[in-house]
């Protein structure tokens, strides 16, 4: 069985290490196997956010290291960061920021290209299937780990027919660092 | 990155069902355009050279066989596990076999895509991974 | 001259997808095509017997398989022992090169279809996106009368 659970491992293979053709098959099938282990599908979607929540706590490390950025005050920041920095560094592609609300906690992550559906054509008897939520998870797993806590949901996937991704996130909570002197005093 | 799974034979398991998958995909994608392969040993060359590049961006370093259907694929290098270090020498047994284990997870995966892709190619086998000493390590196929 | 059939059939000569390019076969056509595939696999057998010599060539494009009454029959094998079968319509000259162009078209078409994570080894193609790619690069073989440079001798 596959679960999105902790487990004791520690140091993954980073991308590089693996070429982009074998990391779309690979994704795609865990997700195959995920629906011959859960067969509903609601189920699989919940477990690859899960799946995703777990890369996303451990990528940010990692990111931030490699990127050599301090952390982002705002969402609006964070959220730029990760459309153009963190989502080319790990997926090889970057995103648009738009659609943000009068007040600033709500926007979207627009995609128009997708290296985690390459090949993928999604059948009819799976059309309720979110195959990349995933980066739902990663997303908000990432954004937990510099105290934003989010939400994300799918409103548009081109694999089902619409004509890009668009994940909109919802800022639920910012919960500031509570440090005695703040860096910039 | 995918291996934040639980441990156990069910988890081993079920990685070596993706790679099985990945491994016949792969097969047919990198033996699109080339002449067809023989027998056996065609194949699994094919696998120790162009496929292990492809996949490991390098070849098996060495390839043993008793010419009775068991091939050993030793990879001095495998890139899969460059980020683990081996426990230094002297340590305990217990401390050695927890290393032996945690990369023993990392290759089910890959053990799986070599399978796959084998099987897929005509080879019906097993493919049996052992974290030798890291990172090295080999894959043992036994034709059936 | 144009392509009348396509053909794809697995490892164990089970059927991945059989399509005749007649807007309206007949069943006893449908039956025919069956038949002549199933011709074809037998001398894909013989063919592939015979290469094995240490001088012939190992390519996956088996050339002209035999000719029927109606059809002239072109194989193809994949080293995952996929066999395409090309059916033409038996008018005018066909060139090599430009059967194996198709043939590898087919066969490119064939490795994504397979990339898909949905696809199944081993089960007939059930695909969208294979049927209408398929009909573009089935439909660029010339029909007959057509003046496309390069076909004509």
């Amino acid at each position: 069985m596959l679960r999105g659970g902790p487990s004791g491992a520690r140091n993954p293979p980073s991308l590089e290490q693996i070429n982009a053709e074998v990391f779309t098959l690979t994704y795609g099938s865990i997700v195959r196997q995920l629906i011959a282990d859960f067969e509903d599908i609601e189920e699989v979607n919940k477990q690859l956010e899960q799946m995703g929540y777990n890369m996303g706590i451990r990528l940010v490390d990692e990111f931030l290291a490699k990127a050599k950025i301090s952390r982002c005050s705002s969402f609006r920041d964070t959220a730029d960061v990760v459309a153009k920095q963190a989502l080319p560094m790990f997926l090889n592609v970057s995103a648009n920021v738009t659609n943000w609300s009068p007040d600033q906690t709500e926007c979207s992550l627009v995609l128009t290209d997708n290296p985690l559906a390459d090949f993928v054509e999604l059948p009819e008897e799976y059309r309720e299937l979110k195959y990349c939520n995933v980066l739902a998870g990663v997303v908000r797993g990432a954004l937990e780990m510099v105290n934003m806590d989010v939400e994300c949901r799918w409103v548009s996937d081109m694999l089902r027919g619409d004509d890009c991704y668009e994940l909109r996130i919802k800022l639920k909570e910012h919960r500031d660092e509570k440090f005695p002197y703040k860096d910039d005093d | 990155m995918f291996h934040e799974k639980q441990s156990g034979p069910a988890a081993a398991a079920a990685l070596e069902a993706v790679g099985y998958r990945v491994g016949q995909q792969l097969a047919e994608r990198y033996t699109r355009d080339k002449p067809r392969l023989g027998d056996a040993l065609e194949i699994i060359k094919f696998v120790c050279k162009d496929f292990w590049q492809a996949l490991f961006k390098k070849q098996v370093d060495n390839l043993k066989t008793n010419h009775r259907g068991v091939y050993v694929l030793q990879d001095n290098g495998f890139r899969w596990l460059q980020r683990l270090s081996a426990p230094p020498p002297g340590s305990d047994p217990a401390r050695e076999e927890a290393a032996r284990q945690l990369a023993l997870s990392y290759l089910h995966l890959p053990a799986g895509i070599v399978r796959g892709a084998l099987c897929h190619l005509g080879v019906s086998c097993t493919v049996e991974p052992d974290p030798k000493q890291l990172p090295s390590c080999t894959f043992t196929v036994r034709v059936m | 001259m144009g392509i009348a059939a396509v053909a794809f059939i697995g490892p164990q000569n089970n059927p991945l997808y059989l399509r005749s390019m007649d807007p309206s076969p007949s069943d006893d056509q449908y039956m025919k095509l069956h038949y002549v595939v199933h011709c074809a696999l037998d001398a894909v057998e013989e063919k592939v017997l015979l290469k094995r010599g240490p001088s012939d060539s190992q390519d996956a494009y088996l050339g002209l398989l035999y000719p029927t009454e109606d059809y002239r029959v072109y194989g193809y094998l994949t080293n995952s022992h996929v066999k395409i079968i090309l059916l033409f319509d038996d008018e005018g000259t066909i060139k090599n090169e430009m059967v194996l162009r198709v043939f590898r078209r087919l066969h490119a078409l064939y490795v994504d279809t397979a990339s898909n994570p949905f696809h199944s080894f081993g089960l007939p193609i059930r695909s969208g996106r294979f049927e209408a790619q398929l009909e573009g690069i089935v439909a660029v073989a010339p029909k007959p009368g057509a003046s496309l440079g390069g076909f004509m001798t």
